[in-house]
């Protein structure tokens, strides 16, 4: 019962120091209008090259291993809201390695609240609202457009899929930055991840062969990030080398994939040696 | 009094070509990362290219086993040509360094481009990993004279050195504007789609493709390998490397124009 109520406690300072420390970031962050507009902008043009990329292809081709420009397009869309969901509130996270070679992590150690949320709110990922923008945006646009009846039960599970992909992203560049306590620099395996995500997490992934699939699935797990739900949404799971019903409860993924995350991160704190000793 | 020659003058440029390389090679396991993430990557384009293709032989006027190959040079060359960051001149302006440096007897734009090449010749690594991964897919093809080969190293150097002026000339607004994140980003995305290192240019709508031919970028990446995979032939192929030496010259000339500006902006913090 005790413990019942100082986990309750806890999780409510917990709160408390994200809203302040959050707001902090952000009122941070807009007090320079100019580069605030042109971050976004820059946010915006970062995805925007993909969407084009894919925009390009489609013309030329029509079809990408049997999808059809609408297919193609809403799949793209969920990705990049998804990565949306995972960059404007977790995006800090990609300046681990300058935290703690310039030691802020040993100041975050010392004050009242979880490291982990200290590092996510360091400062605010303004360009993640370009992200944001163009995600939703592009959702907007394509989702209307897309083979789909929408019923209230898709809408809800296109809401929690996006969820879902945004935590799998976030459970997978959390994991890597708990390897940051151990080896100098992450970031470029980090650039890695995002790069390969970026790129190639809005296909249709079977067309990476089976075994392609298959580590895309259950070892790198970027199907759960759009893959997988938008095969439910567009009634295509007859495509899956694998269970139907694990694409229909894909969008549970991401809480998976960030557990395993945020355990691997606190497990790796305890082997943190200050840069400074 | 020390003799300023050419052999002086380049002797004090290799401590920055030095500094550019080092800085690559320094965190062993960015490399290896690095190398890592460009064979997976050729791999993944390889597959993408040929499943587009599946069924058709051409499209756009080009080939299956053509578009894949351009693809995959295409990514290499950019992994080492274009790294996450451009230059140090913007970290260097808003620490104050940018003082010392401009007190050395080297101008700063030398320098500059010293340390950028460097940064690239340690990046070679990372490239050549991404061509075998291509080569063992059989998704790379040579060129079919020797004179295209040798008409795109030279074409590439050219693009190389378009590169590396115009990351200066971006980086350089770090003297107008301490917040250039986003400046850089827009670069980025205008340089990787326009100068055709994702998408060959032949596949540009064509409304795009005039307005394509006017920017600096198509100099970059497309020209060489336009030249590599032997679609331009005797005056079209000098009338290429013409274009790029061109906009070398201009942009150089446009970076130490944006230079001689810059120097009455410079007010170094704290001095």
């Amino acid at each position: 019962m005790a413990e019942t109520v100082t986990a309750l406690s806890a999780v409510r300072e917990d709160l408390r120091a994200s809203r302040i420390l959050l707001r902090a970031a952000w009122r941070a962050a807009l007090t320079y209008r100019v580069s605030f507009l042109s971050t976004i902008i820059g946010g915006v043009a970062l995805q925007g090259t993909q969407l084009l990329f894919i925009g390009v292809l489609l013309s030329k081709f029509s079809v990408i291993h049997g999808w059809r420009l609408n297919d193609i397009a809403f799949l793209f869309a969920m990705r990049l809201a998804s990565h949306a969901v995972y960059v404007v509130p977790f995006g800090a996270l990609f300046s681990i390695d300058q935290a703690i070679q310039q030691g802020d992590v040993d100041r975050y150690l010392l004050r009242p609240a979880g490291l982990y949320l200290q590092l996510i709110t360091r400062y605010a990922p303004l360009m993640a609202l370009g992200d944001a923008l163009l995600g939703f945006g592009a959702l907007a646009i394509f989702a209307p457009r897309a083979p789909v009846d929408w019923t209230p039960a898709k809408v809800v599970f296109l809401a929690v899929a996006l969820i879902g992909g945004g935590l799998v992203e976030s459970g997978m560049q959390t994991f890597l930055a708990g390897l940051s306590f151990r080896t100098t620099s992450t970031t470029s395996l980090r650039i890695l991840v995002d790069d390969t995500i970026t790129r190639f997490s809005g296909y249709p992934l079977t067309m990476f062969n089976r075994w392609g699939f298959l580590s895309l699935t259950f070892v790198f797990p970027m199907a759960f990030i759009a893959y997988l739900p938008a095969t439910v949404l567009l009634g295509r799971t007859d495509q899956l080398p694998i269970p139907a019903w694990l694409a229909y409860v894909s969008p549970l993924g991401g809480l998976v994939v960030f557990t395993v995350g945020l355990t691997f991160f606190n497990r790796m704190i305890r082997g943190y040696n200050s840069p400074g000793s | 009094m020390p003799v300023d020659t050419l052999s002086t003058r380049l002797i004090g440029l290799r401590g920055f070509y030095r500094a550019g390389y080092r800085s690559v090679l320094a965190y062993r396991s960015d490399l290896l990362f690095g190398i890592a993430g460009l064979v997976i990557q050729a791999a993944l384009t390889v597959i993408v290219w040929r499943v587009l293709y599946d069924g058709q032989d051409e499209v756009a006027g080009v080939g299956s086993a053509t578009a894949v190959a351009y693809a995959v040079l295409g990514a290499c060359i950019q992994a080492v040509v274009m790294p996450w960051q451009f230059s140090s001149l913007p970290q260097r302006v808003i620490r104050g360094q940018i003082g010392v440096d401009m007190m050395r007897p080297r101008s700063l734009i030398s320098q500059n481009l010293a340390q950028s090449l460097g940064t690239i010749v340690g990046r070679l690594p990372i490239g050549a990993g991404g061509l075998v991964a291509g080569l063992a897919l059989g998704g790379v093809q040579a060129p079919h004279t020797l004179l295209d080969l040798v008409a795109s190293v030279v074409s590439m150097a050219l693009g190389i050195a378009n590169i590396m002026t115009i990351n200066l000339l971006v980086s350089m607004t770090a003297f107008w504007t301490l917040e250039i994140g986003g400046v850089l980003i827009l670069y980025r995305f205008a340089s990787s789609f326009l100068s055709g290192a994702l998408i060959p240019l032949w596949f540009m709508p064509a409304w795009l493709q005039p307005i394509l031919d006017w920017l600096p970028f198509q100099a970059q990446i497309y020209a060489p390998l336009s030249i590599w995979f032997g679609t331009r032939h005797g005056a079209e192929l000098l009338g290429t490397l013409a274009v790029q030496l061109g906009w070398v010259v201009v942009l150089f000339l446009l970076l130490q124009a944006a230079w001689r500006r810059a120097v009455h902006k410079v007010v170094v913090l704290g001095g």
